[in-house]
């Protein structure tokens, strides 16, 4: 149902058409390295994780904003989850990075919204100021679950496997369901969109763009944490580079995904699907034996190529941009 | 009316922008000493019109013709190296810039030193500062000033300073007097009849029927992206333009089908 | 009156805000470091590394100027480095330095033609560059890096692209030096320079005028790269070797010492000065921090709170300039 919808709408075509593409051009050239249990299963579980921080970048995006943050973010709620474990408990430590998250977002948005600053520059003051304290925090050492945490269920329902496949997957459908609702069927969806397309007349129909805007900086950031501690909920091991240059795959998934910078237009499974995209590149690139850092030269070019097909697809739907 | 070639010619002019027709089947002449007011409701193509003038927009379909040669392409600096000067309402100062480089963007003086070509500040200064100060600006406002700190008017007067600064062979003008106080508006009035008699084509754009009638030579009609009528301010009563305009066109049709 | 005088001074010059920040953050380093920061050695380490941020930092800022933005810099700058190194040993270092600024006009030139081509954001355009180029760079190293042997780096020409010290200051200084006087003449007294602010400040207008706006900005993207993969060659030179990792999270402190400086992300309002004394500030405190034996791990905690407050204090202050 939400397929179709969020389809019908346009900016996810091109994130379909890519995945449908690139599953056959990796079929075709590589059909042994790529379609194995150990592939799909990694493909999957890290397109998961890259799909929730992508998704909440794409809501940010979608305002007419952007979130140069949520790699970091989700760095450090990771490494709060496992350094505040021991004295929270599992489920206390859930709570508490999530909080922080929400927290860096709300702080993020306030100095965005009242400081009348751009979001670049305050989300890139976050990514510093967020970094810093991963590793001022952890002072650089590696921290990991103690054994009765790692099987404690509620790390067993985030990070673990169900129906043989990994618990990331579900989390990160059952969110796309739950966000796309919101973005779609409610009215912070349509003040959203609206405050993205055109700030002045969403604020001259008196819409709280502010509020809209600061709740989609919270959410966008929540989703990271989020994503942060079903990364180490499935791999207990904190690092301080956890995160690091996430923000540049979130975004690439975000747009590749069809979320227009320009504001009001995007797609929630877009976004997920350019996740997909992705996180296969790096997969297949490993599996041809290719080094990985050529990786990130193809999600560059495949950045670029999605960006400019993007916006000739909104230009001849005869979007203004 | 003026037998000799026309200055600007427009013939047959299509403009689209996406799915929307905003110039259909244009076609109208501009002689040179000639002050046509351009009239028209918003949104009737008027400032679309002129923008395919200025070098703006590039036709959909349609010819140009600027001094009985043909324009094959649109770029403001060919219409401004032509001389044609365009006074707008939105466009035309960039806020960031002293009123003494923005009196000159895009075709700055410069003096070579050493070699290089650097601005000629005392120009620039001296040149915008004699022009824009017989337009009304206050005394305490210093060429150097950024344009942000201009009102409305001001900034009018620094656009129509320079128009009239250089030497053009045609001005057009883009609802000049919004934003101006009535005695600015005489004044603005006063120039573009000024410029005409010095012989340059003025293309005087406006909503305000009555303003452009006492003004203009001749009245050209624009509704929903048509031209439905160009009439001679001798033949024509402001009144009775005013009724053309209410109708739509209509009226137009009827008299042409008698 | 001579409050209406220091607005007007503000105003004109976004660079004031910046300059009293150093002013005050030399002093307070001077008097509580004892001595361990402000000596000729640290001065000189300072400066060395304000010359290679700051020549990238001054090509960023002229993006900016335009109302786009580079965040390819840092890639740039590996590839300026490592293309360096690779020929300097190899055939000759002016050579060597003259090629990799080759590669970053081309580069620049890679981005301003898309972005003004297909009328694309260029924080995306350039974001897919940085990535493109950072994966090359290391794909290219191997995981390794080149290295210019010890006594290869006593030449005349490796010498002066940055490889030894002139009075005590790392010869990359004077670089800086040089391209802040160019620039600056070029962006105040030419009417390139007039026409990059003014498509910066409002593109539409700039248009109407005849300036030839893509042209203009497809200009300050490669002046951009040519400088960050000039900085690059001075790094190489200075360190003597380079990997495919040299230059990372550059871009983002360039862009930090720009909004330091004073420059306005929007376009239009930039200031070149301002630009390097951000670069300045930001690598005194880093070496702040070493000397005074804080964790450096707490420099890009600051620098992250430094940007935000700078922009936030930089607009602060306009809008008092701007109030009559």
């Amino acid at each position: 149902m939400f397929f179709p919808t969020s389809l019908s709408r346009g900016a996810g075509f091109g994130a379909v058409v890519g995945v449908a593409l690139m599953l056959s051009v990796f079929t075709v050239i590589d059909f042994d390295g790529w379609w194995t249990v150990q592939t799909v299963t990694n493909v999957l579980h890290f397109a998961s994780i890259l799909g929730l921080i992508a998704m909440g970048q794409a809501l940010v995006i979608m305002s007419k904003e952007i979130d140069l943050s949520v790699g970091s973010v989700y760095g450090l709620a990771g490494i709060a989850f496992i350094t505040l474990q021991p004295g929270l408990g599992v489920p206390g430590a859930i709570v508490a990075a999530l909080l922080i998250s929400a927290l860096i977002g709300f702080l993020q948005a306030m100095a965005v919204l009242k400081g009348a600053l751009p979001s670049m520059i305050v989300t890139l003051g976050g990514l510093f100021t967020v970094r810093g304290i991963i590793y001022v925090w952890t002072g650089g050492s590696v921290r990991a679950f103690p054994e009765e945490a790692r099987s404690h269920w509620i790390t067993r329902m985030l990070g673990g496997e169900f129906l043989g496949l990994e618990a990331s997957l579900f989390w990160l459908l059952v969110l796309l369901a739950i966000l796309s609702v919101l973005l779609w069927r409610t009215k912070f969806g349509n003040h959203l969109l609206a405050a993205g397309g055109d700030l002045d007349s969403a604020k001259s129909q008196g819409v709280q763009t502010d509020r809209t805007k600061t709740i989609a900086f919270v959410i966008c950031s929540l989703l990271a944490g989020f994503a942060g501690i079903v990364t180490l909920a499935d791999r207990p091991q904190t690092h301080v580079t956890l995160g690091e240059l996430l923000e540049l795959e979130a975004i690439a998934a975000a747009v590749i995904g069809g979320c227009l910078l320009s504001g009001g237009r995007g797609s929630l499974l877009g976004a997920v699907l350019g996740a997909l995209i992705v996180v296969s590149f790096r997969y297949e690139l490993i599996a041809l034996g290719a080094p990985s850092s050529w990786f990130m030269t193809f999600v560059g070019i495949v950045l670029i190529i999605a960006v400019i097909f993007n916006q000739k697809l909104a230009r001849a739907a005869g979007h203004s941009l | 009316m003026n037998k000799q070639t026309p200055l600007i010619q427009i013939k047959n002019l299509d403009l689209h922008f996406g799915a929307f027709h905003a110039l259909k089947n244009v076609s109208v002449d501009f002689h040179a000493g000639e002050l046509v007011g351009l009239v028209g409701d918003n949104g009737a193509g008027k400032t679309t019109l002129i923008r395919v003038l200025c070098g703006i927009h590039t036709p959909s379909a349609g010819e140009v013709y600027f001094d009985g040669t043909r324009v094959k392409t649109f770029h403001p600096k060919l219409a401004i190296d032509q001389g044609i000067e365009t006074i707008q309402q939105s466009v035309g100062l960039c806020d960031n810039l002293s009123i003494a480089r923005n009196f000159y963007l895009g075709r700055e003086p410069v003096k070579r030193f050493c070699g290089l070509p650097l601005l000629d500040f005392a120009k620039m200064r001296e040149m915008s500062g004699r022009v824009i100060r017989q337009f009304g600006l206050r005394e305490n406002v210093s060429v150097d000033d950024e344009v942000e700190r201009l009102s409305g008017g001001e900034r009018q007067s620094v656009k129509i300073g320079r128009a009239v600064e250089f030497k053009n062979r045609v001005v057009i003008m883009d609802e000049p007097t919004n934003h101006l106080s009535v005695r600015e508006r005489e004044h603005v009035n006063e120039l573009a009849l000024q410029l005409r008699d010095q012989g340059l084509l003025v293309i005087y754009i406006t909503h305000d029927i009555f303003q452009v009638h006492r003004l203009a030579d001749r009245i050209v009609i624009m509704e929903n992206g048509e031209k439905i009528e160009d009439a001679s301010t001798e033949t024509m009563s402001a009144e009775a333009l005013e009724e053309v305009i209410r109708q739509g066109g209509r009226i137009v049709e009827k008299r042409d089908a008698v | 009156m001579l409050k209406s005088e220091i607005k007007r001074l503000v105003r004109r010059h976004t660079e004031i805000g910046i300059l009293v920040i150093s002013l005050c953050l030399v002093l307070l380093f001077t008097l509580t470091s004892e001595g361990r920061w402000a000596n000729a050695y640290n001065i000189g380490t300072i400066l060395q590394v304000t010359a290679t941020l700051g020549l990238m930092t001054l090509g960023v800022a002229l993006v900016i100027g335009t109302g786009e933005i580079d965040i390819s810099v840092g890639s740039t700058f590996g590839i300026g480095a490592l293309i360096y190194l690779w020929f300097a040993v190899r055939i000759d270092p002016v050579f060597a330095a003259l090629l990799a600024i080759g590669a970053g006009a081309l580069i620049g030139a890679f981005n301003g033609i898309l972005v003004t081509r297909t009328k694309t954001p260029s924080l995306i355009i350039t974001l897919g560059s940085l990535m493109i180029f950072r994966g090359l760079a290391i794909a290219l190293t191997d995981g390794f890096s080149f290295s210019v042997p010890y006594k290869e780096r006593d030449g005349f020409s490796y010498s002066v692209l940055g490889g030894t010290e002139f009075l005590g200051i790392n010869t990359g200084f004077y670089w800086l030096v040089a391209g802040l006087a160019v620039l600056l003449i070029a962006l105040k007294m030419t009417p390139w320079g007039n026409r990059l602010l003014a498509v910066g400040g409002s593109a539409a207008s700039a248009h109407s005028r005849g300036v030839r706006v893509e042209r203009i900005k497809l200009s300050a993207f490669i002046v951009c790269g040519v400088l960050a993969a000039f900085a690059g060659t001075l790094e190489a030179s200075k360190l003597g070797f380079a990997d495919g990792s040299m230059g990372r999270l550059m871009e983002l402190q360039a862009i930090a010492a720009c909004v330091l400086g004073g420059c306005v992300l929007a376009g239009g309002r930039i200031s070149l000065p301002g630009a390097v004394l951000g670069a300045f500030v930001l690598s005194s405190v880093q070496s702040y921090l070493v000397v005074t034996g804080v964790r450096p791990q707490w420099f890009i905690f600051l620098l992250g709170l430094i940007v935000v407050f700078a922009a936030l204090g930089d607009r602060t202050l306009r809008r008092w300039s701007l109030k009559n």
